[in-house]
């Protein structure tokens, strides 16, 4: 375990250049390089398309047309250029002592207005193409409806240094701001320290690959290039084998089907190890330079990014709880993340919001409990309380449901057995051809004739074993408990997430039962919250059970509405 | 199980004698539109009709059937009350759910009333929290009760500390 003394205090290393930016209270625009960096954008994507044209042009025997598409291009990105530079001269912002203010619209005006007590989150992003011109994104969240738009108010750019500080102004709760926040960097000698939660270690990028999708992104990989094959009717391939004198698509077939058990476990780990190659990029790009920090009035910020560098503020009060995620193949070589539980960290759609919530790569489980103690700020972890187990009877469920798995396996087991009977029959040749039109490299049907039909007994076995192993890893999975401050659930066998949630963030109950339930005697008991995802539950719980949990963990809410069996319910009124 | 395990008492008020009547129109008119769906084709195609036909007749059926038996159900599991301190909920019928929200964390208090609902002078009052979850509604209340519950909520909220969130 790690003691607050471990933490290192930074000095501030990169205090920004405050007294260029602290006009607080005059209206402030846009900085006008930001046209430049998206037309930047548009231009890299957009000329090399008209080159492309031009020459496309010229080939298809046009000539006359050729030089049209370049002018084109430019006329287009300087009349979006010049409409870009009217929106941005329209855009108006300032930061007073009760709120943050934004003017926009050229035809419909447009003024947003956010208290100060309500900015939730910070989030100051720089892609590649801003970061050129050193300038960033700002995104205030509200963790609710401002006006009639989405609960965010965005700033598209802003220099680096008024990004900075903004995100350290905005959620500064300390004296109200009249511009003399800016005075901190020597006169107050305990503002800027801040300490650090976490640091990115390199070798967490070996559990990067450690998904499902690293199969499937090799998969999509080669079947990106067999589709581009198909498109040109088998011709690419073709080509490839006369240039270089590969064996052409039936030698291929044979050649795989006669030594299936070498080139089987080949494909598959040509599959395996570019999609491990494609996720450690993606998390590189992620997670390079990763820094967790509390800065001294509370806030918590993540730093993260090689291309596109991400700052994410969120105030320390907003933090409610935090989510251990595990999803399998990661629990299984014992890693896992954390996510946090807040309020203001809402995104455009449920995807977007739990990405935005991540506060940590994959990393070893150890570190990741760590991090979820420190983040909470107790001394003894929400993560260490022991959670009850749940109701025999939710087992009961889940092997029902594992049995009617079974029994579809077992019946599409026998269809595919019945049709593999009909295999020398006239339409089989039919489903040979289509598959030739689909792929060069014909397999599937050469894999379904070759193959002795048990192999369809021993399919339907499998899927009965997979599914009852399922059911029983997601019974053991369920668990609810309470610490003094947090209350806690787990369930998930594919993704298990053990969620810590702030007791006195609890703002609601909501007990659902379905018929299957009733007659079991469970509920699903959930917490509802203004934070995350608004509502956490704990799955097939005993009635009695989960409302004494929920009883408990917010003492007075549920009581006036529980009979206990002890008294005689009817008494109150 | 021992004595002391506690189990949900019924919210004190039952919705409205005639919400039963707004159920089970709302049931009979999607009842009548999913079973004119594949009437229309029946009508048009000689061949398949007998198919069309039975089709429908399963869905006519079982849309009759849940007119029938739904509006009672839910009848007796819709029920609400509100104290000083929260509002509690119950609704459902084969999939039942009990909901409570504390005074303190309300952020709006609405009446609505859709067209089926004004034929039978019925509201629905909806409670907003600041919580993704969903806002807790009752629905078939009694026009003229549905607007004082409002208008009692509203005032029990404000003169309830707390920021809603």
């Amino acid at each position: 375990m790690s003691s607050p003394d471990e933490h290192v205090p930074l000095s501030p290393t990169d205090a920004p250049q405050e007294p260029d930016v602290s006009p607080t209270t005059a209206w402030q625009r846009l900085h006008p390089l930001s046209v430049w960096a998206g037309a930047l954008v548009a231009g890299v994507f957009m000329v090399p398309v008209a080159i492309v044209g031009t020459i496309a042009l010229v080939m298809v025997g046009q000539p006359l047309w050729a030089p049209a598409p370049l002018p084109a291009t430019v006329a287009f990105l300087a009349l979006t250029t010049y409409l870009d530079i009217l929106r941005l001269r329209a855009v108006r912002y300032r930061v007073t002592a009760e709120r943050m203010e934004m003017r926009s619209g050229i035809i419909a005006k447009a003024y947003r207005s956010i208290p100060r007590e309500r900015v939730r989150s910070v989030d100051v992003a720089a892609p590649v193409y801003a970061r050129i011109f050193g300038l960033c994104s700002v995104t205030v969240g509200t963790g609710e409806k401002v006006g009639s738009g989405s609960d965010q108010l965005q700033l598209l750019y802003v220099t680096t240094e008024q990004g900075e500080w903004l995100r350290r102004d905005l959620l500064y709760r300390g004296a109200p701001s009249n511009g003399g926040v800016s005075s901190e960097g020597a006169a107050d000698p305990d503002a800027p320290v801040e300490t650090e939660l976490a640091r990115l270690r390199p070798r967490w990028f070996a559990y990067a690959p450690a998904t499902t999708a690293t199969l499937g992104v090799g998969l999509g990989a080669i079947a990106a290039l067999l589709g581009a094959n198909a498109q040109s009717g088998g011709r690419g391939w073709r080509w490839l084998s006369e240039q270089t004198g590969l064996p052409n698509a039936q030698e291929v077939s044979s050649f795989v089907m006669a030594q299936a058990l070498l080139v089987l476990p080949l494909a598959l780990s040509g599959l395996v190890v570019s999609g491990v190659v494609v996720l450690t990029a993606a998390a590189v790009e992620t997670w390079w330079d990763y820094r967790l920090t509390r800065e001294a009035d509370g806030t918590v910020r993540l730093r993260r990014g090689l291309l596109t560098s991400v700052s994410l503020s969120v105030e320390g009060r907003r933090l409610n709880g935090v989510t251990l995620h595990e999803p399998f193949v990661l629990r299984s070589v014992g890693g896992a993340d954390v996510r946090a539980v807040a309020t203001g960290l809402a995104a455009a759609d449920a995807q977007k919001t739990s990405a935005k919530s991540r506060l940590s790569p994959a990393m070893p489980r150890n570190e990741a409990r760590r991090l979820a103690a420190d983040l909470m700020r107790t001394s003894d972890s929400p993560l260490d309380v022991p959670l009850l187990p749940h109701p025999r009877a939710a087992l009961r469920r889940r092997f029902t449901r594992a049995g009617v798995v079974t029994v579809a396996g077992a019946v599409s087991a026998a269809t595919l057995a019945w049709l593999h009977g009909l295999v020398g029959a006239a339409w089989w040749t039919v489903v040979h051809e289509a598959e030739r039109e689909i792929i060069a490299v014909p397999l599937a049907t050469g894999v379904v004739e070759s193959s002795p039909s048990w192999v369809w007994a021993v399919l339907a076995v499998v899927i009965a074993a997979a599914a009852f192993w399922y059911a029983v890893g997601s019974y053991r999975a369920l668990g609810h408990g309470l610490h003094p401050r947090y209350l806690l659930v787990r369930q998930g066998m594919a993704v298990r997430d053990t969620v810590a949630l702030e007791r006195s963030a609890v703002i609601g109950w909501r007990i659902t039962r379905s018929p299957f339930q009733r007659r079991l005697g469970l509920a699903d008991v959930a917490a509802t919250t203004a934070a995350g995802k608004g509502m956490y539950a704990a799955s097939d719980v005993g009635l009695g059970q989960g409302l004494d949990w929920a009883d408990q963990a917010v003492p007075g809410l549920l009581e006036p509405f529980l009979v206990r069996d002890g008294e005689s319910g009817e008494s109150r009124s | 199980m021992n004595a002391d395990t506690p189990r949900l008492r019924p919210p004190r008020h039952r919705v409205d004698r005639r919400a039963v009547w707004w159920w089970t129109s709302q049931s009979l008119i999607i009842t009548v539109f999913l079973t004119v769906v594949p009437v229309v084709p029946a009508l048009i195609w000689e061949p398949p009709r007998a198919w069309f036909l039975l089709a429908a007749a399963l869905i006519g059926g079982c849309g009759l059937v849940i007119t029938v038996v739904m509006p009672q159900w839910r009848y007796r599991v819709h029920r609400w009350e509100a104290t000083d301190t929260a509002v509690y909920t119950s609704s459902g019928w084969l999939w039942q759910e009990w909901r409570v929200a504390p005074m303190s964390r309300i952020q709006t208090v609405d009446t609505a009333r859709g067209p089926l609902q004004r034929v039978f002078g019925l509201s629905s009052v909806t409670v907003t929290t600041a919580s993704a979850a969903g806002p807790i509604e009752i629905a078939g209340l009694d026009h003229a009760l549905a607007t004082q519950v409002a208008d009692q909520l509203t005032d029990t909220t404000q003169a309830t500390p707390g920021d809603a969130t």
